[in-house]
């Protein structure tokens, strides 16, 4: 193997590299390590001055049992839920059909569609700020859920498109070809042949999704008010107004609202990183 | 469970629609306007092919129409009246802000942001993906170094807010600053410097989105280079920086400018800690400080953004084209 293993190199590099290299990686994390540890601490240690020492108690249970019973965070989370989960698979059904119709026809105007979706992807979300909001508040979808999904999904459909049509683009044409010369009809093509080799698409696309619309701020800013509507992300900074200086309180809820991108993160690692791999390298 | 099932129900409609509309505007596109079947089969078949495409592109392309093409033309109009829209004062939004020292301010801190954090991300998430490459569990290290990058900026920064705290027994940096014998200080209240611990934030999270894509590019290297080289007697700095690098400049610069264009949208942070105070404001959070007061400054602000934004654009469209060639 060319790149030497390291076992080769001289013993004193070698002390440096394996050292020097889990602590700049523990000093990396330390912000998450830090507050994991102050949220399963007792109120008490934070009072009396214990603050990195160990706990004096275990107190996980009882603080997280907090955060979902005396406070507005189970319904931040659903909200974050249900915004979610709708967006992720509206803006999968439509980057499917349009990634297909970019991906496999050439046809005028394509490449004019086409520039409108990665414009689309690269606008700054802050020119549409305005507009959007009027145009939520005449739809009557203001401080809804409904609301932030519609605009979610067509935001976000630019830059799912613009990854679709790259992974189809990829696809050996032939196969589609040769389905067309044994007469299936269009509808069928995209059906049966090019949506089940999509299917590490999708998966990547979704987890990708997933995470940028939970862990979105802007919109549910711009867009939502109050607990009725209100996706995680705006609603610890209420969280946090409710709890003041409870730091363990306070870490506690930083935690449940990060652990499902993160979850996310790690069960379906690989896909995740794929999804950005293919959406920044093409 | 009334909420979920009303998603449920949002989702099936949503889902289901796209399916219907979809396969019916197919099958009458076939069956009904032009079918494939009577003296002008061969005609009808090209005209049918001809519109298909459209059919696939029309909801998303309303949908963006709606959500995007309509809100950018509208917010350069809006930004040529006053603050309640009730009178057109030509650029009078414009001339006012720049002589706003608030905004030039956002304006240099913007620049720093552009210059620091995408430097430092790629330059930290390439050293990263190099150094884990050879070891054994630098795949656990790489993912625990990638996981900020599944927290929300604003989970990020309450999690910072902890470690900057003017609390020597909160804040970790004041904690080493009593250690050694100095005095607490309100890092964030620190002139000028304040904006680098703010960036330090961004870095943190983006440095794993930098290596993960870096690190696929490494691997993608062919062994041939790196073996020739050592047979040459390169050394280990002279192989990754005359043969590694170069072959993944393309990949580098791609990073860059995707971190580039994010950090000129990110207002979450600056929002979240300071709210713009002490002289860390920048471009996007003084548009959020003008978002329920004044939409024509507002307004004019995201325009200004939009045309720095525009070069970083326009080059990453040239590019796509050219990969379409």
């Amino acid at each position: 193997m060319f790149p030497r293993p390291i076992q080769k190199a001289s013993p004193a590099a070698q002390i440096t590299y394996k050292t020097l290299l889990p602590i700049s990686l523990i000093l990396w994390l330390l912000p998450l390590i830090a507050v994991a540890i102050f949220s399963v601490k007792p109120a008490a240690d934070f009072t009396t001055g214990n603050y990195w020492g160990w706990p004096s108690s275990f107190e996980g249970v009882t603080n997280y049992t907090r955060v979902f019973f005396d406070s507005d965070m189970p319904r931040y989370l659903l909200n974050s839920v249900l915004i979610t989960i709708p967006t992720v698979l509206g803006a999968l059904a439509l980057s499917c059909m349009t990634g297909f119709a970019l991906g496999v026809y050439k046809f005028r105007g394509n490449f004019l569609i086409f520039f409108m979706f990665i414009a689309g992807n690269f606008v700054p979300f802050q020119i549409l700020m305005v507009p959007v909001r009027d145009l939520t508040i005449d739809l009557g979808l203001y401080d809804t859920k409904a609301g932030l999904i519609l605009f979610h999904v067509a935001f976000q459909t630019g830059f799912c498109t613009l990854f679709m049509r790259n992974f189809i683009r990829a696809l050996p044409y032939e196969l589609i070809e040769a389905a067309r010369v044994e007469g299936v009809s269009e509808i069928k093509i995209f059906w049966y042949i090019v949506l089940p080799i999509m299917r590490p698409a999708i998966a990547a696309l979704s987890v990708l999704i997933f995470t940028f619309i939970w862990n979105d701020y802007f919109w549910a800013v711009v867009l939502t008010q109050g607990p009725g509507a209100q996706p995680v992300t705006a609603g610890i900074t209420s969280f946090n107004a409710q709890f003041g200086v409870a730091y363990n309180m306070l870490s506690a809820g930083s935690i449940v609202a990060a652990l499902p991108p993160v979850l996310m993160f790690f069960l379906m690692q690989r896909h995740f990183i794929a999804g950005l791999t293919l959406g920044a390298v093409k | 469970m009334s909420p979920l099932l009303q998603g449920l129900m949002t989702i099936l409609i949503g889902v289901g629609g796209c399916v219907g509309y979809f396969y019916a505007s197919n099958l009458i596109l076939d069956k009904v306007i032009f079918p494939a079947s009577g003296p002008k089969a061969g005609r009808n078949i090209n005209r049918a092919n001809a519109i298909r495409p459209w059919l696939f592109l029309l909801p998303a392309v309303l949908a963006l129409g709606l959500y995007l093409v309509y809100p950018v033309i509208g917010s350069f109009y809006r930004s040529l009246f006053n603050r309640d829209g009730t009178e057109f004062i030509w650029f009078g939004n414009y001339i006012t802000m720049f002589g706003d020292a608030e905004f030039r301010t956002s304006l240099v801190n913007n620049f720093l942001w552009v210059l620091v954090v995408p430097a430092a991300a790629t330059f930290f998430g390439l050293l990263i993906a190099q150094l884990t490459d050879r070891l054994s569990w630098g795949n656990i290290a790489k993912s625990l170094i990638f996981m900020p990058m599944a927290i929300s900026f604003v989970g990020a920064s309450l999690i910072w807010r902890m470690v900057y705290a003017n609390n020597p027994d909160i804040g970790v940096i004041n904690a080493l600053r009593v250690f050694f014998g100095a005095d607490p200080v309100d890092l964030l209240q620190v002139a000028f410097w304040n904006n680098f611990f703010l960036m330090v934030i961004l870095i943190w999270i983006q440095t794993g989105f930098a290596m993960v894509i870096l690190s696929a590019a490494l691997r993608g290297i062919p062994e041939e280079t790196v073996e020739a080289a050592i047979i040459d007697g390169a050394n280990p700095f002279q192989i990754f920086f005359k043969i590694k690098v170069p072959q993944i400049m393309g990949t580098i610069v791609v990073v860059w400018t995707t971190i580039t264009i994010l950090v000129l949208k990110v207002f979450d942070i600056v929002y979240t800690m300071t709210l713009g105070n002490f002289g860390t404001q920048i471009l996007p959070s003084y548009m959020m400080s003008y978002m329920f007061r004044d939409d024509g400054r507002a307004t004019a602000v995201a325009f200004v953004i939009m045309i720095i934004v525009l070069p970083v654009m326009v080059w990453n469209i040239i590019q796509a084209r050219k990969e379409m060639r």
